[in-house]
């Protein structure tokens, strides 16, 4: 899905991400995980050519992210407030990116009538523009707005930091359905080690821009992890 | 604890603001450029009493002017509608320290006061009170005079204070007043009643017996503490700043069928009419439109066609450069989204392409009015309008390549330069006066039809080679779009 090699970014001669070699597979969970300032929201914005980088190829689905811009058609994204357009109703933003992923309204109506659960009624019909709603709720807009699309690549950076329990929960389900049912391959990165060994099959531990491990996801990685985070 | 402490902080705040580091070229450019304002208002300040009795030697100057006094502060009121903001934000970082009640209302009062709006008076009245009044009626008379009109600016104050507060949504508001004034003035024309009258003998006899000035000053201080009282009770941010009232989803039926581009064009049409900013800029775009009916006439008397093509530019072609020069700032906010969203860059440049033809071609339409005033304005306007829609438009899209200023959606446009750099005085002088200019020399050397001819032709070619001028747009940003994007997360 996902190919990245030799891949470099440096703020003024430091290295925020640097990384050598990495394949991203389909029905794969990655749980990415390290210290603030490891580099993991700059790896992200590497991936979705939002910054440039100084070496390295990132090729998706075999084409360079640079060079063509299809990836856009099945890669989504949420990063922070940054992907809402905040003068919008949240309806209105949730026709909009339907609209450029070839969805009616009423195509979007019935996808959002799903996720009704997740919304929890905080969401829809409010009267409200997105810039209104919490930080939480935000997230949520911003995580099915990323969904709309039935993308193949999903990136979620920090998710759970920012929803409250039941929705963190109702999240980890999701994530865990959509990468067996829809071979998606969904990246995510958290604080919260907690989560990510439940969520994820492979856990990616970064550490100054490099990736320094790759381990499988489950009980073991969760202990590996507090192994790693208690002596730093 | 005193008040000059919090005072403290806004200065720093305002100097320390991200985008107050600005070159120091442009530092100086806005330093000079405010200068010349207050010197312009001096000047009209000082001239106009020498003014009133020079053109005027038969009629007293003071009563002509006390009878526009009424006009000056229903305007001033109006002004203040559009350009001052309140300052209730200010006080968030200390609303949970141990401050007392009473002293932050005093901060948000005095603070509100920092404000040029309230300044510039000063050089309306003081010099014509200084060389007009104080000779005729003494300096006394004089003095209460002037504390009579500068409680009336501060009754507007903390009335327009008082009002934005409680409808937040002042929108109609404006309209209300503006249609009273209109009914006043109108009265006044048709010399049914005599506001201008009734206005003069008011302030003249604030003249005559200049105990009676207490009335403003007990009205300004009416004002403030019913304005104070509100505070009071409202001292939460919720109350100050949000708006309660619902929103509602919009959807522009007509563009569904451009497909994506007409999506692009609604999102860029909420943007102006949901945020501040861009609302007032283009709410001034449209004013422009009435440019004509004060510059037109001129230049026609004196067969000056060069001027006319200018205003013609200007009257044509403003939504152009007044929203274009912060083309793809205004959406600085959610730009890492517009960048992953599934659309390409083409599709983004054209639909920005495609609103300002849309607009200017409205505009055009409702211009081609003026045609009753002269036929040969059509032609004129034709030109400029074509040389907008063909050529500017591909300018300012370019020019906006290279703008990596964030910009804040939310704050008033008045006296706001936040995302204002060398490019766009450059932008601005570009595509005003470089096609005036040419349309002048061809006008002055070769003949009228060909200089319609001259500036139409390039406007012409851009529309018929939009699709690979477009293609070489994408190029250009793709170049700096990273710089773009960084530019914009620096908030």
């Amino acid at each position: 899905m996902i190919k990245i090699t030799n891949l470099r970014k440096s703020y003024n001669g430091i290295d925020a991400v640097n990384i050598g070699h990495l394949e991203l597979n389909p029905g794969e969970v990655i749980g990415l995980v390290g210290n603030n300032g490891a580099g993991k929201t700059t790896l992200f914005r590497l991936i979705l050519d939002l910054i440039r980088r100084n070496e390295g190829e990132i090729l998706s689905k075999g084409n360079s992210i640079t060079q063509s811009e299809d990836w856009k058609s099945y890669t989504a994204a949420y990063i922070d407030e940054g992907f809402l357009i905040d003068y919008l109703t949240p309806e209105e933003f949730f026709y909009f990116v339907g609209k450029l992923n070839q969805l009616s309204k009423a195509d979007v109506d019935d996808f959002l009538s799903t996720y009704q659960v997740f919304f929890d009624g905080a969401i829809l019909n409010k009267g409200k523009y997105i810039r209104d709603f919490s930080k939480g709720n935000q997230f949520k807009i911003g995580i099915i707005a990323a969904l709309l699309g039935n993308p193949e690549i999903l990136i979620l950076d920090e998710p759970f930091a920012n929803l409250d329990p039941s929705s963190q929960l109702r999240l980890v389900d999701m994530i865990k359905l959509m990468a067996m049912e829809r071979k998606m391959c969904i990246i995510v990165s958290s604080h919260d080690i907690n989560h990510v060994s439940e969520v994820s099959s492979r856990i990616l531990l970064m550490e100054k821009g490099s990736i320094i491990k790759d381990i499988l996801g489950g009980e073991s990685a969760y202990a590996e992890m507090v192994d790693y985070f208690k002596i730093r | 604890m005193n008040l000059s402490v919090f005072l403290k902080h806004q200065w720093l705040s305002f100097w320390r603001a991200r985008n107050a580091n600005k070159s120091l070229a442009i530092q100086i450019i806005l330093g000079v450029f405010y200068f010349l304002i207050f010197l312009e208002i001096a000047a009209v300040g000082i001239v106009l009493p020498f003014l009133l009795k020079e053109k005027m030697p038969n009629t007293n100057p003071i009563s002509i002017y006390t009878s526009y006094l009424i006009y000056y502060f229903l305007i001033g009121l109006l002004a203040r509608f559009q350009l001052q903001e309140l300052p209730s934000l200010s006080i968030q970082p200390y609303l949970s320290q141990n401050i007392r009640r009473k002293f932050l209302l005093r901060f948000l009062n005095t603070r509100s006061l920092v404000h040029y709006i309230n300044f510039l008076p000063l050089f309306i009245f003081i010099p014509f009170i200084i060389v007009v009044v104080a000779p005729s009626y003494g300096p006394i008379a004089a003095i209460c005079f002037f504390i009579a009109l500068f409680s009336l600016v501060l009754n507007n104050h903390f009335l327009n204070m008082y009002i934005k507060r409680k409808t937040i949504n002042n929108a109609w508001f404006f309209f209300a007043v503006l249609v009273f004034i209109a009914a006043l003035k109108g009265l006044d024309y048709f010399k049914l009643l005599s506001f201008e009258k009734a206005s003069s003998s008011l302030f003249i006899s604030i003249l005559k017996y200049p105990i009676l000035c207490l009335v403003p000053v007990g009205m300004a201080i009416f004002v403030f503490i019913v304005n104070n009282k509100y505070l009071k009770t409202h001292l939460y941010i919720e109350e100050l700043v949000s708006e309660n009232k619902k929103k509602e989803s919009k959807n522009f039926t007509f563009l569904n069928r451009l497909g994506d581009i007409g999506e692009m064009i609604a999102l860029d049409l909420k943007l102006i009419f949901r945020n501040k900013r861009p609302k007032s800029l283009v709410v001034l775009s449209a004013a422009l439109l009435l440019y004509g009916f004060l510059f037109y006439p001129k230049y026609l008397a004196t067969n000056n066609f060069s001027m006319l093509f200018f205003f013609a530019l200007l009257i044509t072609g403003i939504f152009i450069s007044n929203y274009g020069q912060f083309l793809f700032s205004w959406q600085s906010s959610h730009f890492d989204g517009m960048m992953t969203y599934n659309t390409n860059m083409h599709q983004y440049i054209k639909a920005k392409f495609s609103l300002f033809l849309t607009v200017c071609s409205l505009q055009f339409l409702i211009a081609s009015f003026y045609g009753l005033m002269s036929w040969r304005l059509l032609p004129i306007q034709l030109a400029a309008y074509l040389y907008s829609v063909g050529v500017n438009s591909f300018v300012t899209i370019y020019v906006s390549t290279f703008n990596y200023r964030y910009l804040d959606l939310r704050k008033s446009a008045s006296m706001n330069f936040q995302g204002i750099g060398a490019m766009q005085w450059l932008q601005s002088l570009l595509i005003t006066f470089g096609p005036a200019l040419v349309f002048y020399l061809l006008d002055h050397f070769v003949g009228f039809w060909y200089a319609v001819l001259g500036v139409s032709l390039p406007g012409v070619a851009g529309l018929i080679f939009h699709e690979s001028i477009i293609n070489w747009l994408v190029s250009q940003f793709k170049i700096r779009k990273y710089k773009i994007l960084e530019g914009f997360r620096e908030r």
